[in-house]
């Protein structure tokens, strides 16, 4: 059936939708406060099978747990796919069936689930997908952008430089992989505005400590002076023992929030007043999905991409995050509800995204 | 027939060594001659790492047909991980932790050889499966944590006398004991019997399993050894520091001139073979070729050698 009056239907499903949100919640910035108490929340993870995803299952657990006590969600569930989409999907179609009013999803698959992730949004469930490309469009995505990491990278080598001329060594990742391309074309993007920056030489590193300093020890003895290297996380640590084993001048290395990292940076600066940055993605990306579902479940505008900031250590906060991580961790956050509610407006009026507070 | 001639003049171990001159002799060429020593000196350091766990490795393929240890980088991992247990980053407890990774990568051969003997497992699903249960050890043992060295193994792993690096100094002489063993000691001489027909070495009155289960426990203990060393030179032991030395303990071990079934070995020739493979990453990397034309060039360039090595007649 055709609407008669397009005007006079659009009008009134505005209406009603203003009518299902609670009055607080229209307001534009800030925590959405409508009332989710009610609501449960559901993760669907494509595999659980490496440390990163334990963190980021634990990291999920423990806001959700907090938000139950708090009675801002009725109650949550997080089950993991053993890799298998089909299995994923399938546990996807019994959370719609269950009841759930979010969806968060970890997807094993950019496509292959949309068939689910469309039945949930069909079915009034507000799906959101993080860490992962998912195509349908109905769903949220949390991600982070790839090109901010190369930017992030060049802009504090700029604030070390100025105009001099800087010769660049840079360590990827493994080649041939989406995510090393994808990073390393920010970087190629982000050395546009910097001509002064050459990058002299690239290795491999496979974002292995012992693979990065093999290729870089292999490649040193042919560069010319190294001022800083470029890295993807991973491999800043055995990129500094390739140039100590060298006995080479040690470049600014940026880091990779690897608790070794930070560790030789912190003693390098006591030695000589070494400094650098580091800079990594956190596994509990999960607590900003989960606070993205509550607050469009609470009524909150959410743009369909929300950019999350990378977590970025100077030398004026290394102290406190190295206190905070233990041997042989990666820095990882704690998102509250009004961060992710800061993260949510930056990306709605695109500006400059909050940075993550250190450690107390 | 003149290549024939020159063929048979230049021994087969020799060309890994006649390849890496050549790469060396390229990447000095392109980066002008100030690169030459640090070259060397970069190559010479990792390729002791490979040259080590090859050397195991050799005993193992030259023991039969069918003979080869695919559980080497978790024993290196493992071994490492319980090393630097031990020594808890304390000076005084380096030889301990020496001595614990030794026999760690011992207990481990033995156990591969107990799994190919006793339950007649091919020794690719032996080894295989053995590898899982020593990474699941290992992973207990520090998990994601990086285990560091004590600062003595540190010193150790990167000092030079007189600018001569110690580490692929002392895995030379190691070289040269496994040289030596293979021509003029009676486990030498009984191992390469059991390769070559394990029937005649029965019935010669060789003690074919034993010879076998020593070859898989000193392919153990090379690989932990490699694994100690290893975890000074990269400042401690990590999950995945083994990786790289799956493909390649085997891939030296060939080129350098010891046949896949068994029964000949060489295990100079397994220095020639890690350095060459070391200077042909660092010849890829100073020429900044992209991704895909490193990958071509490493598998053209090791067919190209493996084509022109003599292959021993079948008798």
């Amino acid at each position: 059936m055709k609407p008669q009056h397009p005007a006079r239907a659009a009008a009134l499903a505005l209406a009603a939708a203003l009518a299902a949100l609670p009055a607080a919640a229209r307001a534009q910035d800030g925590i959405a406060t409508g009332n989710t108490s009610a609501m449960s929340i559901a993760f669907s993870n494509s595999y659980a099978g490496n440390s990163f995803r334990q963190v980021m299952i634990k990291s999920f657990q423990q806001i959700a747990a907090q938000a139950e006590k708090e009675h801002l969600i009725k109650g949550y569930t997080v089950v993991s796919a053993n890799n298998s989409v089909t299995q994923q999907a399938a546990q996807i179609e019994n959370m719609i069936l269950q009841g759930y009013k979010a969806i968060i999803v970890l997807a094993g698959s950019d496509t292959a689930l949309n068939g689910a992730i469309k039945d949930a949004c069909g079915a009034g469930i507000v799906v959101v997908a993080f860490a992962s490309g998912v195509t349908e469009p109905c769903a949220y995505r949390v991600d982070y952008n790839l090109d901010s990491y190369g930017k992030a990278e060049l802009d504090f080598l700029a604030s070390r430089f100025g105009n001099r001329k800087v010769n660049l060594l840079e360590i990827r990742g493994m080649a041939g992989d989406g995510f090393d391309k994808r990073l390393h074309a920010g970087v190629e993007k982000a050395l546009k505005a910097h001509p002064n920056f050459k990058i002299v030489g690239q290795v491999y590193g496979q974002w292995t400590e012992t693979i990065a300093q093999k290729q870089v020890a292999s490649i040193l003895p042919s560069l010319p002076r190294i001022d800083a290297v470029l890295t993807q996380g991973g491999d800043g640590y055995g990129a500094a023992m390739a140039f100590q084993t060298a006995h080479r001048p040690m470049p600014v290395i940026i880091m990779g929030n690897r608790q070794q990292e930070l560790a030789l940076w912190s003693k390098l600066h006591a030695k000589t007043g070494y400094e650098t940055f580091s800079l990594g993605a956190t596994p509990s990306v999960s607590q900003v999905a989960f606070w993205v579902a509550q607050q469009i479940l609470a009524g909150k505008k959410v743009p369909k991409f929300v950019e999350v900031p990378l977590l970025t250590i100077h030398q004026a906060d290394l102290a406190a995050w190295l206190a905070k991580i233990p041997p042989g961790g990666v820095a990882n956050a704690t998102y509250s509800q009004a961060l992710v509610a800061k993260i949510i407006d930056a990306n709605v009026h695109h500006t400059a995204l909050p940075g993550i507070p250190a450690p107390q | 027939m003149s290549l024939g001639r020159l063929r048979l003049a230049v021994p087969p171990w020799s060309y890994g060594f006649l390849a890496a001159l050549a790469l060396w002799a390229a990447t000095t060429l392109h980066s002008g001659a100030g690169s030459a020593g640090g070259v060397l000196a970069s190559a010479l350091a990792f390729a002791a790492f490979t040259v080590l766990v090859g050397t195991g490795q050799m005993l193992v393929i030259a023991s039969g047909p069918g003979n080869i240890d695919l559980s080497v980088p978790t024993v290196l991992t493992l071994a490492s991980y319980v090393a630097m247990s031990v020594m808890a980053g304390r000076n005084a407890l380096l030889v301990p932790g020496v001595l614990a990774a030794l026999l760690v990568g011992a207990a481990a051969g033995a156990l591969n050889y107990a799994a190919i003997a006793a339950l007649r497992l091919p020794p690719i699903i032996a080894t295989l499966a053995w590898s899982f249960v020593f990474e699941s050890f290992a992973f207990d043992i520090g998990g994601q944590t990086r285990l560091k060295p004590p600062a003595l193994l540190s010193d150790f792993a990167a000092a030079r006398w007189g600018g001569v690096q110690i580490v692929p100094l002392a895995v030379m002489l190691v070289t040269l004991l496994a040289a030596v063993m293979l021509r003029r000691t009676i486990y030498g001489r009984h191992l390469l019997a059991t390769g070559q027909s394990e029937r005649a070495a029965r019935l010669a009155g060789i003690a074919v399993g034993r010879v076998r289960l020593a070859a898989y426990m000193l392919c153990g203990a090379t690989g932990a050894l490699a694994g100690v060393l290893l975890a000074g030179f990269t400042g401690g032991a990590s999950l995945n520091m083994g990786r790289s030395y799956l493909l390649s303990s085997i891939a030296v071990v060939v080129l350098g001139g010891t046949s896949v079934s068994g029964g000949q070995a060489n295990a100079v020739g397994i220095w020639g073979a890690a350095l060459f493979f070391n200077l042909m990453t660092t010849m890829l990397n100073s020429f900044g070729f992209q991704a895909g034309a490193r990958f071509l060039l490493t598998g053209a360039l090791i067919i190209l050698i493996v084509a022109i090595v003599p292959r021993r007649r079948a008798a």
